[in-house]
């Protein structure tokens, strides 16, 4: 290098930290002015929810998954519970690419799902969904087992009463949300008729489902599918090791039943 | 020479962890001269110049620098002032130009001319734009002075100026600093341990040892007063007789006798030993080196 | 004094360190440009959809099944809920907080290198800055000139003050340019919000606001810069106080490091607030981060960098005066 040019780059490397510093200090002043002025009530930014919504992606099935544990999939040593084993037997049959949103929160009861649906992208996506399919109920009929143990039929039944109020709601709000794609209402199993108290805990998550059958049949669409029978026989070789969430078969049985009324519908559309 | 003091310390003292190490040196250096500042590594020598130039500040005591206190005129006393401190550092990353541009960039009253002044003055001009790191010792010895003469100082000051260079490197240097003080009216404070270097360039040695000045005086002075007589004389004893009575007699190694220089007196005292009868053969004077001086004065305190 | 910080300037360019370190962040950038965009690559890969929402929506889903298990320790069920609150809160407002683009890429970069890669970069400036010339002994002729000793320590402190924000600009603009080959260049007016503050458990987004991304790039800028200017201080003090600049980089690293440690476990030892180390994550106050220790804020963090830089300056200046060179 020759010393001229060295010259200049110690102006130039001057000029520029001094200009770089002045702007640093200005962006510490405005910084200590945002954060500690207090700012005036927060404007919300404008609902753009709408008009992101309508897109939805052809060519594509879109399976909006929602509830419990039984949808999030726990027990399932590969993780994918039964929506997972569904989508993976719809592409098979279909052809087609599989979009899957699950939003199941592990312990979410009938309240917490109806909450969880009043949240903007979750309707979002229930509006983009060709397939709806969820569980619910199974805490506020189990809660980890401690009602059973009672089997208190008053507390049962006014459980039962709030489910099916709760339940009746989410129905309604989806039905609103999207008119068009079936909702499959996993029903619930009973994973304790192996113990000594089969019969009882049985007649009562009979009639659990029963009602529940009886509000989905109120509505359009809405399909409720029975898994009682699937797990009657051999409760132990579906469960996962903690006795109550199926394991990789349990999920397996449920997917191809849920599967089976899908590729009809499908059909039944396409006809 | 003139009167006024280029560099005036004094009763300089100061104190590490209550050991005083420096113990009230006072000296006057004049312009134009070259005064030596001579003694054994640890006798207080870099010490006594790190509190001229400032870098250490004294216990108690005053330095001036032209006039100017040290303590209380810092930037008017250093505008009067060279140095090199112990070895010429610097930059080795920056060219000599860069290092003097450097130097000049923090006083205000160099003017840019003066730096190509320096650098012709001390035989640079060839190498001035490239680094330092690729100079010789001597080179970067030169650059130092340049730097330490950017500033017309009234007072350079050199510790250890020679250290390191060749023979002939030590006779340019020393032709050199001669020069400086004849012609630009320079005060320059050499210090060493090399007893024939300040005897060849200095006007006046201050001598010091353990911290303290023991002798200031001028080198012919310094000399003069230790010049000796030898004697070859037979009988030895006879002539040691005689010239006893007359003046301190030493018995030198190789059957001499030692004495005092007193010019006037050493005919008589000749005179008489012949009339004794005592055979002189030989007589001859004798100037000792600053070496013996140093020997004598500070009592035997080794040197190297 | 001018003159004085230019002769500083010219020292340092010399030395080349800047260059090395824009030379490092050159080369630091692509590789978590690539980081980045296989992240985003393997986002895309897992929901099958590259809309955000979606992935959005997931990670909140995740999150709330993580807080459901019961066996998350506490802290770590503070930081998901507030993160939950927030992503929420994105959602709910259609803001897409890791919408790629260089500026976003500028934006996580800067975040994640204050309390340790952009320290580091500055004390490896900083260091030598003084200690050099004593080692070097220059210092000897620098201090026997007409020029008295805390107007050079001044001229050293600026010239430490204009490279650390040199380096600060190197980041910007490297990391703006190089990422902006992969992520394109706009971005700019990107809504974010901010104004989050945490107190105990909650959220509080009473403060909440949006600004535009190029705003909340600019302010993190300061606040990095801040952050570089404190650690350069208490660098320059060391730097002063000893003539080792290896003595002065491994107390300054070893702090450094210790305090990103320290973050990650102090949370009961409250007095840990006070160390400098533990308080470099301003931009974490901005973007709305759970904090390590209970009771810390933007403005109490700053405070105590302020102490700590002001105390190293006053050090640094009354030991550079009073000091005898040998």
């Amino acid at each position: 290098m020759k010393p001229v040019l060295k010259k200049y780059t110690l102006t130039i490397v001057s000029a520029v930290s001094i200009a770089a510093s002045l702007l640093w200090l200005f962006g510490l002043g405005w910084t200590l002015q945002d954060q500690f002025t207090a700012n005036e009530k927060f404007e919300q930014p404008k609902e753009k929810t709408e008009s992101a919504t309508s897109k939805k992606e052809d060519g594509k099935l879109t399976i909006f998954a929602l509830g419990d544990s039984l949808t999030r999939g726990t027990g399932d040593a590969d993780g994918k519970g039964y929506t997972g084993y569904l989508s993976d037997l719809l592409k098979e049959k279909s052809e087609q690419d599989i979009n899957l949103f699950n939003t199941a929160i592990k312990g979410e009861t009938s309240r917490g799902l109806l909450n969880q649906i009043q949240q903007g992208e979750i309707q979002r996506q229930a509006k983009q969904a060709d397939v709806v399919v969820m569980t619910i109920g199974g805490n506020d009929l189990f809660q980890q087992g401690a009602v059973l143990e009672s089997l208190d039929m008053n507390a049962i039944n006014g459980k039962k009463q709030i489910y099916l109020r709760n339940v009746n709601n989410i129905y309604k709000q989806l039905r609103e949300l999207n008119g068009d794609a079936v909702i499959y209402h996993v029903g619930l199993y009973n994973p304790f008729s192996n113990l000594p108290d089969a019969k009882t805990t049985s007649s009562v998550v009979r009639d659990w489902n029963f009602e529940t059958a009886e509000t989905a049949a109120e509505y359009e669409n809405i399909v409720y599918v029975p898994t009682f029978d699937l797990f009657q026989l051999q409760v132990e070789n579906y469960l996962y090791s903690d006795q109550f969430h199926p394991n990789k078969e349990g999920y397996k049985l449920i997917a191809e039943r849920v599967a089976s009324l899908i590729t009809f519908e499908q059909k039944g559309d396409e006809s | 020479m003139s009167n006024i003091p280029a560099l005036e310390v004094e009763n300089l003292t100061k104190k590490i962890k209550r050991k005083l190490i420096i113990k009230g040196v006072s000296f006057t250096l004049y312009p134009g001269e070259v005064f030596g500042f001579l003694g054994p590594n640890g006798a207080g020598k870099t010490t006594t110049i790190r509190m001229i130039v400032g870098l250490i500040s004294p216990t108690s005591g005053t330095i001036k620098i032209g006039g100017k206190n040290v303590r209380t005129e810092f930037t008017e006393a250093m505008r009067h002032l060279g140095c090199i401190v112990e070895n010429p550092e610097l930059y080795p990353y920056l060219t000599g130009w860069e290092n003097l541009e450097h130097f000049a960039n923090m006083d205000s009253s160099i003017p840019k001319s003066r730096l190509q002044e320096v650098v012709a003055l001390v035989g640079l001009s060839n190498r001035i734009h490239d680094r330092v790191s690729t100079y010789s010792l001597g080179m970067r010895q030169r650059l130092g002075i340049a730097q330490a003469l950017l500033g017309k100082p009234k007072v350079l000051i050199l510790d250890e100026p020679t250290n390191g260079l060749d023979p002939a490197g030590i006779r340019e240097m020393r032709e050199f600093i001669r020069t400086l003080a004849r012609e630009e009216n320079l005060s320059v404070l050499v210090s060493s341990h090399l007893l024939s270097e300040i005897q060849l360039m200095c006007d006046r040695v201050a001598i010091i040892s353990k911290g303290a000045v023991i002798r200031t005086d001028s080198v012919q002075n310094l000399l003069a007063e230790q010049e000796r007589v030898i004697w070859k004389a037979e009988p030895l004893s006879l002539a040691k007789e005689i010239l006893e009575r007359e003046t301190e007699v030493q018995e030198g190694l190789d059957g001499t006798l030692i004495t005092l220089y007193d010019e006037p007196l050493l005919p008589e005292w000749n005179e008489k030993l012949v009339q004794a009868g005592v055979k002189v053969k030989e007589m001859r004077t004798q100037l000792p080196s600053l070496e013996d001086l140093f020997l004598e004065v500070t009592g035997g305190e080794s040197i190297d | 004094m001018i003159n004085l910080v230019r002769n500083e300037m010219l020292k340092l360019l010399r030395k080349k360190r800047l260059y090395v370190i824009a030379l490092i962040i050159a080369f630091l950038v692509p590789l978590f440009t690539y980081a980045q965009f296989k992240e985003i690559q393997d986002q895309r890969e897992k929901m099958g959809t590259q809309d955000w929402r979606t992935v959005l929506q997931q990670e909140i889903t995740d999150t709330q099944n993580r807080l459901s298990s019961s066996r998350i320790q506490d802290e770590w069920r503070k930081y998901l809920k507030i993160r939950l609150s927030q992503q929420q809160y994105y959602l709910e407002n259609d803001i897409d907080p890791r919408a790629p683009g260089a500026p976003t890429f500028m934006r996580i970069f800067v975040e994640n290198s204050i309390d340790l890669l952009l320290p580091l970069l500055v004390m490896v400036i900083v260091a030598d800055l003084v200690s050099s010339e004593a080692s070097g002994g220059t210092i000897k002729l620098l201090l026997t000139r007409p020029v008295k000793r805390w107007r050079i320590l001044l001229s050293k402190y600026l010239a430490m003050l204009l490279s650390v924000s040199f380096i600060v600009l190197s980041v910007a603009v490297l990391s703006y340019g190089i990422s902006g080959l992969v992520f394109g260049y706009g971005g700019w007016n990107m809504p974010l919000l901010t104004g989050f503050a945490v107190s105990g458990d909650e959220l509080l987004t009473d403060n909440v606001h949006i600004v535009p991304q190029w705003q909340y790039i600019l302010m993190e800028f300061g606040l990095v810069w801040y952050v570089c200017v404190i650690v350069g201080t208490l660098t320059f003090m060391l730097s002063v106080l000893l003539r080792s600049t290896a003595a002065v980089m491994g107390i300054m690293l070893a702090s450094l490091i210790a305090g990103a440690i320290l973050v990650n476990m102090v949370s009961s030892w409250e007095s840990a607030k006070y160390f400098f180390m533990v308080n470099l994550n301003l931009t974490n106050y901005v973007s709305g981060m759970a904090t390590p220790i209970e009771g810390m804020s933007l403005g109490f963090s700053m405070a105590v960098l302020a102490v700590w830089g002001l105390a190293g300056f006053i050090i640094a200046f009354v030991t550079f005066s009073k000091r005898d060179i040998y």
